[in-house]
Formats: structure tokens, sequence, C-alpha cells
């Protein structure tokens, strides 16, 4: 064989190979919308419990019931607070819409003010209840609002997971990127790490527990450690029913002052 | 009220309520607060402007047809008597599309913040002007509410059969509002009371919508003005022309309004609206051919205000304007009185630290009210908070209180 006949072959089994390895490569939209679009019910109500560490590992408890009702094109969802005493009876709705573009609707009701507010959506990178999540972390971010990117797959646990990188498409976003492992065939974000707008490692998402409920996965434990401040937040569902019936009625102004 | 009497009610309401909370806790929720607060004036000797001491506690219960609450409270001061009341004290009744309560009940309406404009039917306990915290300066009143549903919109009927008038300060308190006349006045309260009667009912209507696009709400009341007008004759000597004696009769007047107010979103900001149109409003007047000094007029009150964020600081800003229709230059009133309120306020330290500032500003006498808050959450439901209110100008609803200038702390543990 000729250096060139060589040359030509060996071309030939690279452009094979990266063509095998394009055909398996999966897609990180697909991934990610996969997660976004996993059935959680046609609607839940839970009890959740998101607990507070500083620094210095104090703890600080809110205690939460919240409804879920999973429409076409309206995801609606009332939260109750039943602890600390000084939250005691606020309640909070959120009208989250699957129309590109279109900002969710927001109340909350204060019983010292007894009278339900409407206010503005757009401050997503403000902290939950003084929690390390954001407003936008809680929420269902649309795939199409980043360019996603299949990095590799790895094994946490004994989940196998596909690791995705995710970019913001807009500018001055709260996070540069962040990298998200995904559980195959559960489509469950396992792990998710956010950058700062340095692009430094600002905070990680642990999911720590899941379960099958009426054959739906559904998150029962989660952390997120900001590792720049070294304070967390878990968050722990209980108390979970899937597809109970709720009705639009529970999502009113009535619900929010008559409360739990 | 007597030592002996509050005694004997303090005893009866924890022999009344102790057995009660044996039984019926494991079902009845009991939570309120214990606060301490202190403040002093900034002029003079520094005098004390308050120290009180108190108890509020909430008794709750509630199932899918009925529920109940019950708000007592004691405020403790040094050298007063002892305050004890019921915040609200009513009971429910759920229906599908309907639910009714009835009882002491505090009810707000408006989109307004910190200004009455719409909502009226709760008078405000003003004793200490407008400085105490919302739920204590409106009043419950003994009302039966009906709200009737249909989705997202409410149809609200309320029937007010006792009046409640405002809460006025003492006339030797320091927020006594100061008033000029010509000469020493002798009060004649005789007429000032509304005698109770089903004739005399308050009765209020509103429709109201809460959707995507927009919040609204259409109301209307016939009611008594909470402030009562001060009618005043006087006697006048002929040779010089003087006052030589003036009587004011303080006095109710029934009052009209049709109002509505409004609040949506665009991007990141929320437009909120308020306006009424008060019918026959009384109005103090120097016009010499009116027998007591008052005259009615219709009345237009409305604000626009405006909720954003700028670096994680929550802004809201607000124009108040009041007109008074028809009107002449013997009217005390100004015909256009105009006012803007700002508020201000971050979080810090993951929401355990709030810094705030309210500021009212009265356009036509260029006066204020600055309130600045420092709110520190010690531990969940322990909250330590410094305040200083400060007034300026000269004349104006706030510049009337030049002299009360303070600083305060309040400590509040809520259970």
């Amino acid at each position: 064989m000729t250096i060139k006949k060589f040359q030509i072959l060996i071309l030939a089994i690279l452009l094979f190979a990266s063509f095998v390895y394009s055909q398996k490569q999966p897609d990180g939209l697909e991934i990610i919308k996969k997660v976004y679009n996993r059935e959680t019910g046609n609607d839940q109500t839970a009890q959740l419990t998101m607990t507070l560490i500083d620094s210095r590992g104090n703890k600080r408890v809110r205690t939460i019931k919240q409804l879920l009702q999973n429409g076409k094109k309206v995801e609606k969802k009332i939260m109750f607070f039943v602890s600390p005493a000084d939250v005691r009876n606020t309640s909070f709705m959120n009208w989250s819409y699957s129309k590109e573009g279109k900002s969710d609707d927001q109340w909350i009701y204060l019983p010292a003010l007894k009278r339900v507010k409407r206010i503005s959506s757009d401050s997503k990178s403000d902290y939950f209840m003084g929690s390390d999540f954001t407003y936008d972390d809680l929420g269902d971010r649309q795939p199409a609002a980043d360019n996603h990117k299949f990095l590799k797959m790895e094994k946490i646990g004994n989940d196998e997971c596909f690791v995705i990188e995710s970019k913001p498409k807009e500018e001055d976003y709260m996070y540069s990127k962040t990298i998200t492992w995904v559980i195959k065939d559960k489509w469950i974000g396992k792990k998710k790490e956010f950058y700062d707008e340095d692009g430094e490692l600002l905070k990680i998402l642990e999911v720590k527990d899941y379960k099958k409920i009426n054959g739906y996965w559904i998150i029962l434990h989660s952390e997120m450690k900001n590792v720049q401040k070294k304070h967390s937040t878990e968050m722990s569902l209980k108390d979970v029913k899937i597809n109970t019936g709720i009705t639009d009625r529970q999502f009113t102004e009535r619900m929010m002052k008559r409360g739990i | 009220m007597g030592r002996a009497f509050i005694k004997r009610t303090i005893i009866g309401l924890i022999i009344l309520l102790l057995p009660l909370s044996v039984i019926f806790a494991q079902s009845i929720s009991f939570n309120g607060y214990v606060r301490n607060y202190t403040g002093f004036l900034l002029t003079g000797d520094n005098d004390y402007s308050i120290v009180q001491n108190t108890f509020n506690l909430n008794i709750e219960k509630s199932s899918n047809k009925v529920a109940f609450k019950v708000s007592p409270y004691i405020n403790h001061y040094q050298n007063r008597d002892l305050e004890i009341g019921l915040r609200q004290a009513y009971l429910d009744v759920f229906f599908s599309s309907m639910d009714i309560r009835v009882g002491k009940q505090q009810i707000i309406w408006g989109k307004a913040d910190g200004v009455f404009i719409t909502d009226v039917i709760s008078p405000k306990n003003l004793k200490e002007f407008l400085l105490p915290d919302f739920d204590e300066i409106r009043m419950g009143v003994t009302a039966v509410k009906v709200d009737y549903y249909m989705g997202n919109n409410t149809l609200e009927f309320v029937l007010v059969p006792l009046f409640t008038p405002t809460e006025l300060p003492d006339r030797n308190s320091i927020w006594s509002p100061k008033m000029d006349f010509p000469v020493s006045p002798v009060f004649d309260y005789s007429k000032e009371e509304v005698s109770q009667s089903l004739k005399n009912s308050e009765v209020f209507l509103k429709f109201s919508v809460l959707s995507s696009a927009l919040d609204f709400e259409l109301m209307g009341g016939y009611m008594w003005d909470d402030d009562p007008t001060l009618h005043s004759t006087k006697t006048i000597d002929m040779s010089t022309m003087q006052v030589t004696s003036l009587n004011i009769i303080p006095q109710h007047h029934r009052l009209g309004l049709l109002g509505g107010s409004f609040s949506t979103t665009l991007g990141g900001f929320v437009l909120r609206g308020e306006g009424a149109y008060y019918f026959d409003k009384y109005f103090r007047s120097t016009e010499r051919t009116l027998s007591e000094g008052v005259i009615p007029k219709d009345y237009i009150h409305y604000l626009i205000g405006l909720d954003f964020s700028i670096i994680d600081i929550k802004m809201s800003v607000q124009f108040i304007q009041q007109v008074v229709l028809g009107y002449n230059d013997f009217i005390y009133n100004n015909q256009f009185d105009n006012t803007m309120t700002v508020l201000a306020r971050k979080d810090f330290l993951r929401e355990t630290l709030a810094l705030e500032l309210f500021a009212y500003i009265g356009l036509n006498d260029g006066d204020s009210l600055v309130r600045l808050k420092a709110t520190y959450k010690v531990s969940d439901g322990f909250d330590v908070l410094l305040g200083a209110n400060i007034f300026s100008g000269i004349s104006g609803k706030f510049g009337q209180h030049r002299d009360n200038d303070m600083l305060y702390v309040k400590l509040k543990y809520s259970f």
C-alpha cells in the first residue's frame, strides 16, 4: 500500500467515525425539552418544607401548602404560607403561560393588608423568600430561551445521566451558563450547576430523592448550595397527591383570601 | 373605665379562654404577637411619644362549610387605662358560589397604598395620625358581607347596620389636628352621634374582576362621612366686626359615592389607579350667607400609581389628587389638593434585614412625612424594627406636625 492510499484510508475511517459519532450524539435541546415536558399529572397538592441553612449551620424553616394545575395553555400554582408565624396566611398565586414571550401573572395576598395585590413577574432573578432558589430556578424555564449542547454521559450513583450545557440567548441573564445532569429515561434533572455572570460556579442543585407517584416521577427532596457564600436551601415535599381533580375554582382571589 | 372592672374583664376572659383552649386546642388555631413599641420625640426634652405594650391574639377555626375568627387585643400604657378590644370577631358560612361573613370585621377595598379613596368601609383609627400598622389603622365594623362568585369575578354586598366614626386624637394629643379659629371655640358634641337604627345603616356594593390582562373593581356606597363636619355658630360684635364667641358643632353627614380601581402589568411595571366621585360632601366655608359655616359640594378623589424595581430596590410612586367641584374661594379646602407618595424597599442578608423608606409629600403646602424603617429578623417570628418619622414643612397635613419628629423601636414576637 502506498503512502497516499494509506492516507486516504485513514481519512475515510476518520470521516466514517465522525459520521457514526454525530449520528449517536444526543441532541441537547431535545433532552432539555423532554425534561421540560415530563408529565407530572394534571394537578398536584403537597406540603413544601423549605429549610434555609446559613454558613454557620443555623436553620430557618418555612412551611408552605401548594396546589398546582397543569393546563394545556396555562399552569396555575397557589401557595399558602403556614409558618413561620409572621408570614402565616400569606398566599401567592402564579399563572404561567405556554405561549412563548407571555410573562407570568402573579398576585400576593398579605393578611395585614387584607388585599390581593398584583405584582410584576419580571424580577425572575429575585430570591424566593430569602432562599437560594430564584423565581426562575423554581419555574420551568422554556427550552427555547437557551442554546443547549450535549457534553457527555456520566453516572451519578446508579443513574446514567446526559450532561447538557445551556447558555442563555439573552444578554445580561443572571447565569452565564448552566450544566444539567439529566437521568436517562426518567428525564429528571438530577444535578445542575449554575455559573455567575463572570463564569464562576455559583450554585449547585442536587436532587436527593425522587419517587414514582401515580405513575409520574416526582422530585421529593432537593438541595441548592451557594458555593460562593456557603449557604444552602433544602426543599422537601410530603403528602404529595396527584390527579385529585383540582378545579379552576382553587386558583382565585377567593381562595387566596380564604387560605388553606 | 375603673381598674376593678378591667381586672374582672381580664380574669373573665382568661376563665373563658383557658378551658376553651384545652377543649379545642386540637382543632382551633391560636396565633398572634406580643410587641413593645417605644418612641420618643426629637424635639424639646425628648418626651416619649408612645410607650405601648401589646398582646394580640387570633383565634381561628375553619372547615369546608363554616369558619370563625376572633382577634382580641390588649394595649398597655404607663399612665393610661388598659385598652382591651376585639379587632375582629366574625363567623363565615361558605356555600358553593357564595360566602357570608357576619360580625365585626375589617373590610379593605381598592388598590391604593396608604391612601383611602374607595377604601371607606372600615373607619380609621387616627389617634396616632397615619403611623400605626395598616391592620391597626383600620378598625373593624359590625357588618354583613355577602360575596357571590362567578369564576374570577366577584359581586360583594356589605351592610353596616351600626355606624362607627373615625377615631380622632384626643384634643390634648400631639397628633390633634391644628385648627385656626379667630377665638377660642366651645365644642358642642350634642349632634355628633348618629343614632343606631336600621335607617342609619350604610350599604356598599362592589363588582371585581381578576384576570390575566387586568384586575379591576367598580363600587358604590351610601354611607356616613366617617369624619365629622365642623359646623359653627358665632357671635359678632357689630361695632368692630370681630367674632366674640364661637361654637363648634361636629356633625356626621350622609355621603354617596361611586368609584373604581384597577391594576395591570406593563412589562416590568405594575400600573394602578383608583378614583371615586363623592356626592354632597360637606366642607367648611366662610361664606356669610351660610348659617353654620358649611356647604355641600361634589368631590373627586383619585390616584395613579406605578410599582417597579431598580437594581433590586422595590419602588412604588403614587400621585393623588382631591378636587372640590363647584368651588368658591370661601371654602377652607384647596380646590385642588395634590399629594405624592414614594416607597423604596430593599432586602438584605437573605431577607433577614429590610430597609424601607415611605414618604408622603404634600405638593400644595410643600410639606412631607418621611418614614424610615430598618427591620431585622433576629430569628423566625422575632423582629426588631428601628424607625424614624420626620415631618417637614410649616403647614398642611404633615407640616402641622413638624414638632413631632420621632425615633422609635418595635420589638415583636409572632407566635
